[in-house]
C-alpha cells in the first residue's frame, strides 16, 4: 500500500466537505440565463419603510442599503451615494426573507429511499428537481432560503440540501454557498409504519431506536478499522489491509465527528429523551427536532441542550403522535428557552409561513419581534446559515421582502422579494411577477 | 321542517351542558382581563337578558356599531343597536365588552366534524362508504360523533355552526348535515339532518387506481353514466310507486290488488333531489368537471349548489349566469403550473366581483378553526372584507336556508355570538367568548387542558 493511498484514505471523512465546495464553485459562476439585473452586484436603497430587522426590532421610516448582494447599512438614518437607486417602500413593511427549516418541495416523490432504515448516503442534492413550480409559489410567499429534507420513512434518510429560492435558475445556482451540511432522522410513527407494514425492522419505537443504535455501533467500528489502518500504514506496516471504503459509514462517521448538523422528524415528549440520550451515548449534537408538536411538555431539556425545534403553528391530529399537539406549543417552549421555528413541512404552507408565525402572537402572546425571529433567524440558526441570513443585519445577504399589508396577519403578502439584491419576486409585474420571466411566460 | 327543527331546540338544552358550563366557567383562566371574562364568577342564566356592551358590533346586515349593545334572552336575540338607541334591560345581565369585537357565529359550509378524530386511525373515521360510488342513503347523523374532541377545538375560534359532510370519494357519498357545535348530544347539534346531497365530479372518484385493480366507473363517462343510471332508475321507482297507489285507490271492490314496487333505500333517498326539495352540492375543479356535472344536475333539475371550482378560472363568467351559489375553495389548492401564485387565491374576489353569492368552508376537520383566515387572505387578495364577512356568516346562512335564523346580529335571530379582542378574518385575533343559543360556551377545550396542565409558572 503506498502513501498516496493512505493520504486518500485520510481524507475521505472529508469527501461531504468536498461536495459542498465544488457545489460553492459552481454558484459563484455567473448566470448564463440571467441578466444584468441579477448579478449579485445591484445597489439600491429601500427607504421609507417600516423594517422589522428580526434581530433589532422595529424601525419606522427605516432604510437598508443593499450593495453587492450585501446588506451595508440599514436604520433611521442611512447614507449612501446620491446617485444610488431608490425604491421608495411609502411606508410599507420591510422585513428579511423568510426561511423555512423543513420543506419536501422539489423533490417530486424522491423523498424517502424507504428500502432500508439506515441510508445516511442519499443525497437530496441528487434528486432536487429545481425546476418545481412549488420553489417560485414559495418565493411569492416571501420564502428565501429552505432546507428540503428527506422524508420521515427511514430511520436516517440521508443528507438534506440548502437553497435559496432563486427560482429560473440552475440547479447549482439554487444551492446555498457554503450552507452546512444537515442530515435527517427520524422516528416515531413513520417508520413504524413504512417497515411494520412489511414485517421488517423497525415496527416499533424499541426497534426504532435500536436501529440506530447499531447503526452508530458500526459507525464506530468502520472508524476504528480506518484508525488502526492508518496507524499501520504511519508504522510503515506492509501487511495493512484498507478497509473497505463505504458511503454509508461514512456519512454516520461525520455525524459522530460533528460535521453534520442533525435534524430529527419526532413528535412524543418520550422521543425527544431518547433521542438526547442515543446522541449523548454516541456523542453528536442534535441541532434540532421536526414537528417537536410535544415540546411544551419538556423543553428545559431541549433547552439544557440547545435543541431547537422546527414546528408547526397549529396542525394537529393526523395520527397519534400528533394527537397532544397545541397551538400554544411554539410560545410555551420559547419561553422555557428553546430556540423556535415555524416550519412548513408543505408545498401549501411554505406561501404562507407569515401567517402561521402570526398565530403563536395570538396563542401564547409572542411579541413581533419574536414572531418575526420564528420566521428568519431562529430556522437560519437551524440551518446553519444565520451568520450569514435571517436578518436585517449589516454584511448579510440581501434577502428582503417588501410587504404588502402587516406582515403577521391574514393580510401581509410579498410586493417584492430580493435574493442576494437581485430582485426574484415583483407582484406588480404581469404573468408569474417574475423580472426574469417577462417575455415569453 | 327546517325551522322546526331549529326551533326545536334553543330550549331543550339538557342538564348535562349546563354541567358542562357551569364547570367551563369555574376553570376558567385566572390570568384573563376583566373585560375578557367577566364572569369567572358566576354562569350566565340563559333565561334572563344578556346584555353585552360597549363592544363593536358587525352586525353583517346594517353595517357596523361602535359602542353597541346586543341584548339576547332566551336563545334569541332581543335588541341590537347603538348604546343610545338601545336600553339595557333592568334585569340584564351586563357583559362589558368595550375594546372588542362582536360578531355572529361563523358557519363553515363544509366540514367532517364528527366523522373523524385521529386521521390516521381508521376505527376512528367515518368518513365515507367506498364500496359504492352511489350510496345516497348514508346519512352523516347516523356516524356524527357529538362529543368529539375536534368541535371544542373549533368552536373556540367563533365557529358556531357547519355543514358536516362526508369525504368526496364517491359521486354521491351521502346527505349532509347542518350542524350545531354546542348540545347536550348529538339530538341536539344535528339543526337539519339530511339537508343536502355531495355530487362529486373532480375525477377522484373514479376506481383508477391501477389497470389492474380498476373497477366501473374507471373514467369520468363512467362516473356521469352511473349517476345519470341511478337518477333514471329513481325517476321509474318514484313513477312505479305513483302508479300503484293511483291503481290502489282506483281499485273497485272484488279487483285484484296491484302488486306492491319494492321498496329500494337507495333510489328513494334520490327523491327529495328530484323534486328540487332539497340542494346537490356539486363538487367539482377543472372547468370540463364544472360543465359536466352542472350539465348533469340540469337534465334532471337538480337543485345546485356548487363546491370547489378551484382550476376554473376561465369559466368565471359563465358560472356567474348560472346564477347559483358557491362555497368557494380551498382557496389554499395549487394554482396550474403555468399559473401565476395567486391563480386560486383571487378566486373568491373575482366571483363575488362577478356576483356570485360566496361562502367559505374549512374543507377539514382538525382545521375547521382556520376557516375566518381563508377569508382574510381572501381579502388581501381582492375580495371587500364586508363580503368576506358575509361569506361566513349570511351567505351560508341564506345558502343553507336557515338565515331566518342564523347569520347576523338582528333581532328574533338565534343569539350565536361571538366575542373576540379584534378583526375576526386575523390570525393574530383572540376569541375571548362565544355564546351559542345564548348559551356562553366554556373556552376550555382538550388543547386548553394540555396546555394548562403543562403550564409551570
Amino acid at each position: 500500500m503506498t502513501s498516496r493511498t493512505a493520504k486518500a484514505a485520510g481524507r475521505l471523512p472529508l469527501l461531504g466537505a468536498c461536495a459542498i465546495a465544488w457545489a460553492a464553485g459552481l454558484a459563484a459562476q455567473q448566470p448564463a440565463n440571467f441578466t444584468s439585473s441579477h448579478s449579485g452586484k445591484n445597489e439600491f436603497v429601500i427607504k421609507n419603510a417600516v423594517l422589522l430587522t428580526a434581530t433589532h426590532g422595529r424601525i419606522e421610516r427605516g432604510s437598508v442599503y443593499v450593495k453587492d448582494g450585501k446588506i451595508v447599512a440599514f436604520g433611521a438614518n442611512v447614507s449612501a451615494p446620491a446617485a444610488v437607486r431608490v425604491i421608495d417602500a411609502e411606508g410599507k413593511y420591510v422585513t428579511p426573507g423568510i426561511i423555512d427549516p423543513h420543506s419536501h418541495m422539489a423533490l417530486d416523490n424522491d423523498v424517502n429511499e424507504a428500502t432500508s432504515p439506515v441510508v445516511p448516503q442519499m443525497m437530496m442534492k441528487d434528486a432536487f428537481d429545481y425546476n418545481d413550480k412549488a420553489i417560485y409559489r414559495a418565493l411569492a410567499g416571501g420564502v428565501t432560503s429552505a432546507l428540503l429534507l428527506h422524508g420521515s420513512a427511514d430511520m436516517i434518510g440521508g443528507q438534506a440540501v440548502v437553497i435559496k429560492t432563486k427560482y429560473g435558475l440552475d440547479r447549482d445556482q439554487m444551492l446555498f454557498p457554503d450552507a452546512p451540511q444537515s442530515i435527517k432522522f427520524a422516528s416515531g410513527e413513520n417508520p413504524k409504519r413504512v417497515f411494520g407494514d412489511r414485517k421488517q425492522l423497525p415496527s416499533t419505537r424499541m426497534g426504532n431506536f435500536e436501529v440506530m443504535r447499531e447503526a452508530f455501533t458500526q459507525a464506530k467500528d468502520y472508524q476504528r478499522q480506518w484508525e488502526e489502518y492508518n496507524e499501520k500504514v504511519k508504522r510503515g506496516d506492509k501487511s495493512a489491509t484498507m478497509p473497505k471504503k463505504d458511503l454509508k459509514m461514512e456519512a454516520l462517521l461525520q455525524v459522530l465527528q460533528g460535521k453534520m448538523l442533525v435534524q430529527i422528524h419526532c413528535y412524543r415528549a418520550d422521543e425527544f429523551l431518547t433521542e438526547i440520550a442515543i446522541a449523548n451515548e454516541f456523542g453528536y449534537k442534535i441541532r434540532a427536532f421536526h414537528h417537536a408538536l410535544e415540546a411544551y411538555k419538556v423543553p428545559q431539556a431541549l433547552a439544557q441542550n440547545n435543541i431547537a425545534i422546527a414546528t408547526f403553528a397549529d396542525w394537529w391530529g393526523y395520527k397519534y403522535e400528533a394527537w397532544d399537539a397545541i397551538p400554544w406549543n411554539a410560545v410555551m417552549s420559547m419561553r422555557a428557552g428553546v430556540k423556535v421555528a415555524i416550519k412548513s413541512d408543505s408545498d401549501d404552507f411554505i406561501r404562507r409561513l407569515n401567517q402561521e408565525a402570526a398565530k403563536t402572537m395570538r396563542y401564547g402572546g409572542a411579541t413581533e419581534d419574536e414572531a418575526m425571529q420564528m420566521l428568519t433567524i431562529n430556522p437560519a440558526w437551524i440551518i446553519g446559515v444565520d451568520n450569514k441570513t435571517g436578518s436585517i443585519d449589516v454584511g448579510k445577504d440581501a434577502d428582503l421582502v417588501l410587504w404588502d399589508g402587516y406582515p403577521l396577519s391574514s393580510y401581509g403578502i410579498p410586493q417584492k422579494v430580493w435574493i442576494d439584491g437581485d430582485l426574484y419576486f415583483d407582484r406588480a409585474l404581469p404573468g408569474l411577477g417574475m423580472p426574469q420571466f417577462q417575455e415569453g411566460q | 321542517m327546517k325551522r322546526a327543527a331549529i326551533r326545536c331546540s334553543p330550549f331543550a338544552l339538557g342538564v348535562s351542558f349546563c354541567a358542562m358550563l357551569l364547570a367551563g366557567t369555574v376553570t376558567a383562566q385566572p390570568k384573563a382581563t376583566a373585560t375578557a371574562k367577566p364572569s369567572a364568577s358566576a354562569a350566565l342564566d340563559p333565561s334572563k337578558p344578556i346584555a353585552i356592551t360597549g363592544g363593536k358590533l358587525l352586525t353583517i346586515t346594517r353595517g357596523a356599531i361602535e359602542n353597541g349593545v346586543l341584548v339576547f334572552e332566551n336563545g334569541r336575540i332581543s335588541a341590537v343597536g347603538s348604546a343610545s338607541s338601545v336600553k339595557v334591560p333592568a334585569n340584564a345581565q351586563v357583559i362589558d365588552v368595550t375594546g372588542m369585537t362582536v360578531y355572529p357565529g361563523l358557519i363553515d359550509s363544509e366540514t367532517h366534524l364528527g366523522l373523524t378524530e385521529i386521521e390516521a386511525d381508521k376505527m376512528t373515521n367515518d368518513l365515507v362508504e367506498p364500496s359504492d360510488e352511489i350510496m345516497p342513503n348514508m346519512h352523516v347523523s347516523d356516524a356524527f360523533h357529538a362529543e368529539t374532541v375536534l368541535i371544542p377545538v373549533t368552536r373556540y375560534n367563533g365557529i358556531t355552526n357547519a355543514i358536516v359532510a362526508p369525504d368526496s370519494r364517491d359521486t354521491l357519498p351521502g346527505q349532509d348535515s347542518f350542524i350545531q357545535l354546542a348540545g347536550a348530544d348529538a339530538t341536539q347539534m344535528l339543526l337539519i339532518r339530511d339537508i343536502a346531497m355531495p355530487l362529486n365530479f373532480t375525477g377522484k372518484q373514479r376506481r383508477n387506481e391501477s389497470f389492474a385493480t380498476a373497477q366501473y366507473p374507471q373514467t369520468r363517462m363512467g362516473m356521469a353514466a352511473q349517476m345519470r343510471q341511478a337518477f333514471t332508475d329513481a325517476q321509474t321507482y318514484a313513477q312505479n310507486w305513483d302508479e300503484y297507489n293511483k291503481k290502489k285507490a282506483a281499485l273497485k271492490a272484488g279487483e285484484a290488488p296491484p302488486k306492491t314496487p319494492v321498496h329500494d333505500l337507495k333510489l328513494e333517498a334520490l327523491l327529495p333531489y328530484l323534486e328540487g326539495k332539497k340542494p346537490v352540492v356539486v363538487k367539482a375543479e377543472e372547468p370540463s368537471d364544472v360543465e359536466t356535472a352542472y350539465a348533469l344536475a340540469q337534465e334532471f333539475k337538480l337543485r345546485v349548489i356548487l363546491d370547489g371550482l378551484t382550476q376554473s378560472q376561465s369559466i368565471y363568467d359563465k358560472i356567474a349566469q348560472w346564477k347559483v351559489p358557491v362555497i368557494v375553495g380551498p382557496i389554499y389548492a395549487a394554482p396550474k403550473e403555468w399559473e401565476r401564485y395567486d391563480a386560486v387565491y383571487k378566486m373568491p374576489g373575482e366571483l363575488a366581483k362577478r356576483g356570485v353569492k360566496i361562502a367559505f368552508a374549512s374543507f377539514d376537520a382538525h382545521q375547521a378553526r382556520n376557516l375566518p383566515y381563508a377569508a382574510g387572505f381572501a381579502v388581501a387578495f381582492g375580495l371587500p372584507y364586508d363580503e368576506a364577512m358575509k361569506a361566513l356568516t349570511l351567505y351560508p346562512a341564506q345558502i343553507w336556508g336557515v338565515d331566518d335564523q342564523l347569520g347576523s346580529l338582528d333581532v328574533g335571530k338565534t343569539a350565536n355570538i361571538v366575542v373576540a379582542n379584534g378583526d375576526p378574518l386575523d390570525v393574530k385575533t383572540d376569541v375571548k367568548r362565544v355564546f351559542i343559543q345564548g348559551r356562553e360556551v366554556p373556552m376550555v377545550n382538550r388543547q386548553t387542558e394540555l396546555r394548562d396542565r403543562y403550564s409551570h409558572p
